[in-house]
């Protein structure tokens, strides 16, 4: 197995090797290990990498795949985490200062599911402080770099976990996405992001950003692969009162690639609306590839989108500064400048603005569910932009200067106000950084995006082309 | 009366930065242009999302 590159190589790949015990899960630990000590001077992408617990874990789970006890895809397969996720006896910092010595008492549930399943942690990755940003230009810990050009950002918040999995020192990797935290790094990083419904995937032991927006979720090499992560960490968890009574799907099962007949809706005023053009190109580009599979495209109109913006901005700001307003009020100077800003501005909207965000929000639900009584999904761009320089607070749009948050977030947003599933896929280069195309589907149609994403995966967006700080690290 | 961003915060015992204040009124100006006046949303017959669990408001 020595003559792979087993950092480059996705679970679905990896999975048979381990389950037929042609590949040791210590081998594969220590390669992932020395992976992440070969990069972390370039990409910074680890908070804390656990070198002995891993290698540990990884001997008793050899043992138990040897003795007979393979319990499943991720059995054997080492991942970073985000730091917001809670581990028993662990730091967990937020990538903040306020709470570099936190220690939890006990696992987040996703992190206990993780652990049911045989995966070995090989440490924490970093994030923007406390999830509120894009940018993972971290005050405290560094910025963290994306691997397909160093000067670039590689988006968040959950940066750490995208540039991690694309340069192959973590093979998976879980992230939060409250505004798109998930599908912008996985767009930047040319990886898999998944945000499913809200109510899916328990959140107990995550430190919040905004309570009624944030989603955990899988960011992978492919789409199977987080398909497969999805069935772990899926289904209700009394702990956390958002967590639904739904049947967990058969992901792994559904994602057949047979997209004949699926109907794509194209929403053109607010998601194909100020979109940098080499974008627009790929992302219409990939819908025709899935045409050409046989799925059908429809235009649909979701009239509220254009008030969506408003009401994520609202919604988001109020929470979490309702959140961290006690340390806004004691120790605001331990917080980076940008999120202290944002806290700043999270305190002016009233509970009028925020009772009307809601009300914006429940008629985009149902504009959202006319649409889905048309089509099957929907498709358009992850992002409009381009990752930007590290340090830079404004992006380049069709030649104009624009700003960067408002921008990248600006087609996160719906998803999250919504909680409807989202996917972005990797769908091309632009200036020789990943674009994403993302997929949206009806509450818990999360089998039906990721076999879009499949089938559009199997059309070979990227040409096989990885960063090269995989191979040469 | 109208208050200044700085005072509104000081009410509320936040301390802003000097030099956030600036950025702090454009983006604040910008929230308000994007939420407009909320024409079309028929908002006067609209429900809250407070209970934001598509459990209970799309599988029906």
């Amino acid at each position: 197995m020595l003559s792979k590159n087993l950092a480059a190589m996705a679970v679905e790949e990896l999975a048979p090797l381990i389950e037929k015990k042609e590949l040791s899960p210590v081998e594969l630990t220590e390669e992932i290990l020395n992976q992440a000590e070969a990069t972390e001077g370039k990409i910074n992408a680890y908070m804390e990498v656990y070198r002995e617990d891993a290698i540990e874990d990884a001997k008793k789970v050899e043992e138990e795949i040897v003795n007979g006890n393979y319990r499943g895809m991720y059995h054997g397969i080492p991942m970073g985490i985000k730091d917001n996720i809670y581990f028993k006896d662990k730091v967990t910092t937020m990538s903040s200062k306020i709470h570099k010595d936190f220690v939890s008492d006990y696992d987040a549930t996703v992190i206990k599911k993780l652990r049911n399943a045989g995966v070995i942690f090989t440490g924490k990755v970093s994030m923007h402080e406390y999830a509120w940003g894009i940018t993972n230009n971290n005050p405290h810990y560094g910025a963290v770099k994306n691997p397909w050009n160093l000067e670039k950002i590689p988006g968040g918040s959950s940066g750490g976990s995208g540039a991690a999995v694309a340069v192959g020192s973590s093979v998976a990797s879980l992230g939060t996405d409250t505004a798109g935290s998930i599908r912008i790094p996985s767009s930047a990083n040319g990886i898999v992001g998944l945000k499913q419904t809200f109510g899916r995937v328990s959140k107990y032991g995550v430190y919040p950003l905004a309570w009624s927006l944030d989603h955990v979720g899988p960011m992978t090499k492919t789409v199977k692969d987080a398909a497969g992560l999805l069935q772990i960490i899926a289904g209700f968890d009394p702990n956390d009162p958002t967590t639904v009574y739904v049947p967990v799907d058969d992901y792994i099962g559904k994602v057949t690639g047979d997209v004949k007949n699926l109907v794509i809706g194209i929403e053109e005023d607010y998601y194909f609306r100020e979109v940098d053009s080499e974008i627009e190109k790929l992302v219409r580009a990939g819908i025709q590839k899935l045409v050409d599979q046989g799925a059908k495209v429809q235009t649909v109109k979701i009239p509220t989108l254009k008030y969506a913006e408003w009401a994520e901005l609202v919604t988001s700001l109020s929470e979490a500064s309702a959140i961290h307003h006690s340390d806004m009020l004691t120790r605001p100077n331990d917080f980076g400048h940008d999120i202290r800003m944002l806290f700043e501005l999270g305190e002016l909207p009233s509970a009028v603005d925020y009772l009307q965000a809601q009300q914006v929000r429940r008629q985009l639900k149902h504009d959202f569910r006319k649409a889905f009584e048309q089509v099957d999904i929907l498709a358009m761009p992850t992002l409009p932009i381009l990752p930007n320089d590290i340090g830079d607070d404004f992006a380049d749009l069709n030649g104009k200067k624009v700003d960067l948050i408002d921008n990248i977030i600006r087609f996160m947003g719906p998803g999250n106000l919504t909680g409807l599933p989202a996917l972005s896929v990797p769908c091309g280069f632009s200036q020789g950084l990943p674009v994403g195309l993302q997929f949206m589907g009806p509450a818990f149609g999360e089998a039906a995006i990721l076999n879009a994403g499949y089938a559009f995966e199997q059309t070979n967006p990227l040409e096989n082309k990885k960063p090269d700080l995989l191979f040469k690290a | 009366m109208s208050l200044t961003i700085k005072e509104l915060l000081e009410n509320k015992g936040i301390k802003p930065r000097e030099e956030h204040l600036e950025v702090l009124d454009r983006r604040w100006k910008a929230m308000a242009q994007l939420r407009g006046d909320l024409d079309g949303v028929n908002i006067d017959d609209a429900d809250i999302a407070l209970r934001n669990i598509p459990g209970g408001d799309h599988v029906e």
